[in-house]
């Protein structure tokens, strides 16, 4: 097999996942509102209780949340193929790798949040004059975050052993990392043993680099600020993606 | 005679019930984690309303706590495939019902017992209040676990009903004013809270521990509203599991 014909084949994961994930969407609407829902309901309740400045910062907060979701959402497909299905173990004989499943998994769920993200980037557009630069910011977080809670959604998946535990486990790890980080409120606000908890999460730094690269006056940002939450979002993500594939059980049932 | 008889396994299988939901310690403490995320918002966004989400939180936990029938049911049918047993055996179909919520109900109430000792040092309520926050759990809890059942039996599929039992406990448990007071609710949709089971709930509690005292006509119309919802949908859970049990 040649390596352009290699190539070929092992990009045919993503588009064959990414119908599976429109498949499950357009069969069952509910699975793919209803997740998405969570945070503009979050939103809401935000814009209801807090002071009015902070609605454009939870607004890009909500991408992040939404975002941070898929891992959830992953974490329930991974493990429906393996226990309810059986799936995984012919996905483990067949050529796809451990990281293509991933990723494959992570694509699939990719296209159920997508319209939440679309959605509240028009609303934060809406709300907030964003510059060019601060959408690359946000993407480039959002792509980070996107791979790194995937990777933990899928690794948890194969340590889980019935389908019972799929909605307490996933709830718990992905509420506990939500709320830590400050994703809809400033990380200066909160209590300085909350800070410092906080500053072991990657989702910490995704939050404070978009909020400071919006240019909010309640998150003053600096470049060099910036740049080292940029480092700091990298190096977590990196070694909570390091963690994730250690944990990630492939052969084994 | 024949009614307690088809009342009585309810005891037997609310203990069974019980034990099942204690082997699963994470589900329990997981399962207050949004009112959790929600009391934090508040804490850190808005403190003075800290006691609003406190007590609201309590109502959202009854109503949540009511709303694991809808997996339990659908465990105990899809995955298990043990209900036609069960309606097989002497069990009748409304024990069946009211057995697995209220086992759900006890084995899930230490959450909320903590969320109440939180409420009563922030805001404690006098022995009238606390016997109306009584009667209002009580029948938020029946109101949710009777639509719980109902909607369990209308799937086939695990995975299909999470987002449905989340849709249900988002929209009842966030968006009306249950974490925060109904003087934040737009006027013109005051009603709407007053009649919803979540809102009228949490209204009647912050009206009856003195955090938020409502007119009479509102009172009126939430306790009635509570009450109708609740007695509606158990008298319908019942005749339903009875349905659904000939038919399954």
């Amino acid at each position: 097999m040649g390596s352009s014909e290699s190539v070929t084949r092992s990009g045919r994961v993503l588009p064959a996942f990414g119908i599976i994930g429109w498949r499950w969407i357009s069969r069952n609407p509910a699975s793919a509102i209803v997740p998405v829902m969570l945070p503009f309901l979050f939103l809401y309740f935000l814009r209801i209780i807090s002071p009015p400045e902070y609605f454009p910062l939870a607004v890009a907060g909500a991408m992040l949340y939404t975002t941070q979701n898929i891992g959830s959402w992953c974490l329930t497909d991974a493990a429906v193929n393996r226990i309810e299905l059986r799936l995984q173990e012919i996905f483990v004989a067949s050529p796809l790798g451990k990281i293509r499943y991933l990723i494959g998994v992570a694509v699939s769920n990719f296209i159920a949040a997508a319209p939440a993200l679309v959605v509240q980037g028009v609303l934060l557009a809406l709300v907030w004059p964003v510059p060019l630069w601060a959408w690359g910011v946000l993407a480039g977080c959002i792509f980070v975050i996107w791979i790194l809670f995937s990777a933990i959604g899928i690794a948890i998946s194969t340590r889980i052993k019935s389908q019972r535990e799929i909605w307490p486990i996933g709830n718990l790890i992905f509420s506990v990392l939500g709320i830590v980080s400050p994703i809809y409120y400033p990380l200066s606000i909160l209590p300085p043993a909350w800070q410092t908890v906080a500053r072991f999460l990657p989702s910490t730094y995704a939050a404070e680099l978009v909020h400071g690269s919006l240019g909010l006056p309640q998150v003053p940002a600096s470049a060099e600020t910036l740049a080292l939450d940029a480092v700091l979002l990298v190096v977590s993500a990196l070694i909570g993606i390091a963690i994730a594939l250690v944990v990630y059980r492939w052969r084994e049932r | 005679m024949a009614f307690a008889r088809r009342w009585s396994g309810t005891g037997v299988f609310l203990g069974t019930s019980m034990r099942v939901q204690l082997h699963d310690p994470l589900a329990i403490v997981s399962s207050a984690l949004v009112e959790a995320i929600l009391i934090v918002f508040v804490w850190v966004l808005a403190p003075k309303y800290l006691a609003f989400a406190l007590f609201g939180s309590l109502v959202y936990s009854l109503f949540l706590i009511g709303q694991h029938v809808i997996n339990e049911a659908a465990y105990i049918r899809i995955e298990h495939k043990i209900n036609e047993l069960y309606h097989a055996s002497p069990l009748s179909p409304e024990a069946y019902f009211l057995g697995m919520a209220g086992g759900i109900g006890i084995a899930y109430l230490p959450t909320t017992l903590v969320l109440f000792v939180l409420s009563m040092i922030v805001y404690p309520v006098t022995v009238g209040g606390f016997g109306a926050l009584l009667v209002v759990l009580l029948a938020v809890w029946l109101f949710s676990a009777s639509i719980a059942y109902v909607i369990s039996t209308l799937f086939r599929d695990m995975k299909a009903i999470w987002p449905y039992a989340a849709l249900i406990t988002n929209v009842l448990g966030v968006v009306p004013p249950v974490f925060y007071p109904l003087a934040l609710w737009p006027a013109e949709w005051r009603s709407i809270a007053l009649v919803l089971p979540t809102s009228s709930g949490a209204a009647l509690i912050e009206s009856a521990a003195g955090l938020q005292p409502l007119p009479l006509g509102d009172v009126f119309l939430a306790a009635t509203a509570l009450a109708l919802e609740a007695a509606v949908a158990f008298v319908f859970a019942v005749w339903w599991a009875r349905r659904s049990s000939r038919e399954a």
